[in-house]
């Protein structure tokens, strides 16, 4: 099946901020997909106390959970597993780390095993479901002493949102005057419905960025603690085309001009040439935005029907840096253009192939006109690290 | 009088051949122009496909082609458009 016209996505992404203002966080989310995508098992472990040794408790934790599901050992058993083989605290008598791991399909089956995190939260139709409802059942053995394994198994719905927590979110605040106990699980889950009653279509990382945004707030910051948020959403495909550099053929430039007028999709453009193509065959005017004047990357235009449209080889390589540290640093056609990405689920690059004569010149950079490089980087970077389907199509 | 349009061209080759600073051109004309010249950018004029990359940056002066594209070397242009020039 095409991706397009896949029915279903699993949309996973987080948010998190470092104990202290420390670069390294003690908590730990990573997600995998599995089985060309029809499945995606995502972790949250949170090492004890906080820095450099919990970071690793937390990192190991998550990898070696990640690793037995890779090997085809059953996620129940991997959990199993890591309840058998967790150090334990000896005065406290709780495990280095705690973890959760959510084991989703794309069809709906969904299994979740907790260890010592905040109860995970599915939000359905705008509400929260009990998770009574959901069949949650505590698992014990008497070499686990009083630590307990939650097993929750059902069938999620398409616009379930799971949504895990460290508990550096439901116990920010703690201490302080407004919140002697700390914000609470309560809070926390009213918090997000409030959100997706004004913005339904929140992404997953919108969403968990801002719910820690808000746990920020409650300590103040820097973090009380580490505040981790993972969100893995089951939702129809959001989807984004790129297109990038004029086609070999000239004579296939209607063709693929006519790409931006695929209905339901988003739409970028990049580069000078494709946009005049595009302007020229949908007789579409392109203005330029000089507001979003940027030393690194050219400004952004605008086109009717168009989302973004941007310079081709130097932003496209930003986005790639961008993608790779994970952050953006500046505001410009590029970050924008990170953003649309994060957001969407399917991304088709439709890349023209033919040559630019002019960045043949000798007195250009050699690193000119590797369209095709940068795009496969771009395209392997959101695959491996934000859990992104991607297809690249020549022109 | 109407102002005068220069348009910057945004493509590429232009950008790296040291054009990406020309949408500020407002900000560097001497002061008796100031007001009387309009910018606006251009995605890619492709006047590189024509004349080489080498001869960048490229911008539209009232629609003339203009290369190795300056602060100074706008200015000069639009004073002998207007006749203000020394």
């Amino acid at each position: 099946m095409a991706p397009e016209e896949s029915p279903r996505f699993i949309e996973v992404d987080h948010f998190q901020v470092a104990c202290g203002g420390e670069h390294l966080a003690g908590d730990h989310f990573h997600s995998r997909s599995l089985e060309a995508g029809e499945r995606v098992v995502s972790v949250l472990a949170d090492g004890l106390s906080s820095g450099v040794e919990a970071a690793v408790l937390a990192s190991v934790t998550a990898a070696m959970a990640l690793e037995y599901v890779e090997w085809n050992i059953d996620t129940g058993t991997a959990a199993r597993i890591l309840m058998d083989s967790l150090p334990v605290d000896p005065v406290r008598c709780i495990s280095y780390s705690t973890f959760t791991i959510v084991d989703a399909r794309r069809d709906g089956r969904t299994r979740v095993f907790e260890h010592g995190n905040p109860p995970f939260m599915l939000i359905r139709d705008g509400a929260l479901v009990p998770l009574a409802d959901l069949g949650r059942r505590v698992h014990t053995q008497a070499r686990w002493g009083n630590r307990r394994l939650h097993v929750s198994e059902f069938q999620s719905r398409v616009g379930d949102r799971i949504v895990l927590c460290s508990d550096g979110v439901t116990q920010s605040g703690m201490g302080s005057a407004e919140l002697p106990l700390g914000w609470g699980e309560p809070a926390a889950a009213a918090f997000l419905l409030g959100r997706l009653a004004r913005q339904p279509d929140l992404s997953s990382r919108r969403l968990s960025e801002q719910l820690v945004g808000r746990a920020l707030d409650n300590d103040g910051e820097p973090a009380g603690d580490d505040i981790t948020c993972g969100i893995i959403h089951l939702r129809r495909p959001r989807c984004l085309h790129i297109l990038t550099g004029p086609p070999f053929d000239r004579a296939r430039d209607r063709e693929y001009a006519n790409l931006a007028r695929i209905p339901g999709v988003r739409i970028v453009v990049c580069g000078g040439t494709t946009s005049n193509i595009l302007a020229r065959e949908l007789n579409r005017a392109v203005e330029m935005d000089l507001s979003m004047h940027d030393r690194q990357v050219p400004a952004p235009s605008t086109m009717q029907g168009v989302d973004l449209v941007t310079e081709g080889c130097l932003t496209l390589a930003r986005v790639v840096d961008y993608l790779e540290a994970g952050a953006c640093p500046r505001r410009n056609a590029a970050s924008r253009l990170v953003e649309l990405l994060l957001e969407s689920d399917i991304i088709h690059f439709q890349v023209g192939t033919a040559v630019n004569e002019a960045h043949q010149d000798p007195a250009l950079p050699v690193e000119l006109d590797i369209r095709r490089n940068v795009i496969k980087r771009m395209a392997a970077l959101l695959e491996q690290k934000h859990l992104k389907q991607t297809r690249i199509t020549y022109y | 009088m109407d102002p005068i349009t220069v348009t910057i061209c945004a493509g590429t080759a232009c950008v790296v051949m040291d054009g990406s600073g020309l949408v500020l051109l407002e900000e560097h004309l001497p002061a008796h122009l100031k007001g009387r010249v309009k910018v606006r950018g251009e995605r890619c004029l492709e006047l590189c496909h024509g004349h080489g990359a080498a001869q960048g940056p490229y911008v539209l002066v009232a629609g003339e082609a203009l290369g190795h594209a300056s602060f100074q070397g706008i200015a000069a242009r639009i004073e002998q458009l207007l006749g203000t020039g020394a």
